[in-house]
């Protein structure tokens, strides 16, 4: 999952401040990908509804680039930048180009249009998701040859089903398998993805043990996962779980603002009010 | 084990620890120990870029209370924005007013949205007690004017923690009237639909009900 900061999708610092209307003329242009690259972003943070975004980013989206590791670009830099902007917009009208993004041969463009269409929770994104990950862990979630990364971007295609949230019995049956992926943050977004979908307790345990698992990437990944699902029996273990009180208090937010309304606990225990929740995240700052 | 009146063991130990567990367990021995000797040392943690014993000194440096706040202050470092920034956080713990000024300096210019949300959160529990009636107005303002300039910071934990100060603040008996009405003004345009986080919304009413 992309954590606040990661380096992919963060603006060059420093730089003045730009207007919407500089930022469409670096979009436009293609001679320098690298001022491409810093209006998709800006242009996606700051939720811009000039006419000429969403045209402008979806054509980014066919763009392509050689990955130049020296410089610290990744591959289809700007396509991908494209994408997330894409997702932050919440514009249905963009989710044509991004089911196309999301056949591409570059799995990373994949992954990017997977989260966007999860975040645009695109219901026409769930035949093609499911279709990809179908053949499970030891198909779309077995590693590539020579590579650490897997055969499709497991955990992003996995968090799009449970944020579009049609909780079918073939969508069910595709996540499922996911659950004894080898990898912990492959299991943490089944998980997730399981827990918003079906609001059974059993899928918010096992995010729980995560949350104690010895890889602090691990317990991040989960914590963020049991904020997404808004799981308020989450608590008090989280906070109490050993990571960084920013993501404790975004994990909180989540508890408080995603949209469960039935008792999601354990029958017979209580789940925690709002007051409890803003107690806790005070407690946090 | 040194006793609580020799530190002296505790920092050397502090000082030859050579790997990041036995600074985070050397650090979390002299916090424990709570001694006025330790503060100078604890201070020095926060620049080892470990932070895991980072937090383990500011606790003890907020422990110590206001003992800590002169080496906290003497020892902010100009080149180090990490030490800096634990330092921040640990002034806020305290609540000490001669911490007031670089609060309000973090709260209004760090680069860091934990610093900025630290030192919101502290100059609501700035202890003012120790202070003459009309020099306690005075930073009163301060500090609330500090907290509602932050009403629109960019990062809604930000303003999520102005909302947590400005409660706190107006919380105190004896506010002016106008610094309170003010206050409230501040937490009602964050409790407004104009603020576009929920949970933040959320805490500027609850703060507004608690006020009322």
């Amino acid at each position: 999952m992309v954590v606040a900061g990661d380096p992919a999708s963060s603006p060059v610092a420093g730089g003045a401040p730009i207007t919407e209307e500089e930022a469409l003329v670096r979009l436009r242009q293609t001679d320098d990908q690298s001022l491409q690259y810093y209006a998709a972003w800006w242009l996606g943070k700051m939720r811009s509804r000039h006419p000429d975004t969403l045209p402008l980013l979806c054509a980014a989206l066919g763009q392509r680039q050689p990955r130049e590791p020296a410089a610290g670009v990744e591959h289809n830099a700007v396509a991908r930048n494209a994408a997330r902007a894409l997702g932050k917009l919440g514009e249905a009208s963009a989710v044509p180009a991004l089911l196309a993004a999301l056949e591409d041969e570059d799995d990373g463009l994949r992954e990017a249009a997977a989260r966007a269409l999860g975040d645009l929770e695109a219901a026409s994104a769930i035949a093609p998701l499911c279709r990809r990950l179908a053949s499970g862990p030891a198909g779309a979630g077995a590693l590539r040859t020579g590579s650490s990364r897997l055969e499709e971007p497991c955990e992003a295609m996995l968090e799009a089903l449970g944020e579009i949230g049609q909780a079918h019995p073939e969508v069910i049956a595709v996540i499922r398998p996911f659950v004894a992926h080898e990898r912990p943050l492959i299991r943490s977004a089944a998980c997730r993805a399981l827990l918003q979908l079906t609001g059974d307790p059993l899928w918010g345990d096992q995010l729980l043990e995560l949350l104690e698992h010895p890889q602090l990437q691990v317990r991040r990944a989960s914590l963020m996962d049991l904020g997404a699902a808004g799981w308020r029996p989450a608590l008090q273990p989280i906070c109490r779980t050993l990571a960084e009180n920013s993501l404790k208090l975004i994990a909180l937010r989540g508890l408080v603002e995603a949209r469960a309304s039935c008792e999601q606990g354990h029958p017979g225990d209580p789940d925690p009010s709002i007051a409890d929740i803003l107690a806790a995240m005070d407690d946090l700052l | 084990m040194a006793s609580p009146d020799h530190p002296g063991l505790l920092i050397e130990a502090l000082q030859r620890a050579d790997s990041p567990e036995r600074l985070l367990e050397a650090t979390e021995n002299l916090a424990a120990a709570c001694h006025p000797g330790a503060a100078l040392a604890l201070v020095e943690v926060l620049g080892f870029n470990n932070p895991g014993a980072a937090v383990a000194a500011v606790d003890g440096l907020i422990a110590l209370g206001p003992l800590a706040v002169e080496p906290l202050l003497s020892n902010l470092d100009g080149h180090n924005y990490g030490a800096r920034a634990w330092a921040v956080r640990a002034l806020a713990g305290i609540g000490d007013v001669r911490g007031v000024q670089v609060l309000e300096r973090a709260l209004a210019s760090d680069i860091g949205p934990s610093v900025r949300r630290a030192a919101a959160r502290g100059l609501g529990r700035i202890n003012l007690e120790p202070l003459e009636a009309s020099e306690r107005v005075a930073l009163r303002l301060h500090c609330l004017d500090a907290l509602l300039a932050a009403c629109e910071d960019a990062e809604w934990v930000v303003r999520y923690a102005v909302a947590v100060g400005l409660e706190t603040l107006l919380s105190q008996l004896s506010a002016p009237a106008d610094q309170r009405q003010r206050g409230l003004a501040g937490l009602s345009g964050l409790a407004a639909a104009s603020e576009d986080t929920p949970v933040v919304r959320l805490r500027a009413a609850l703060a507004l009900e608690r006020l009322a």
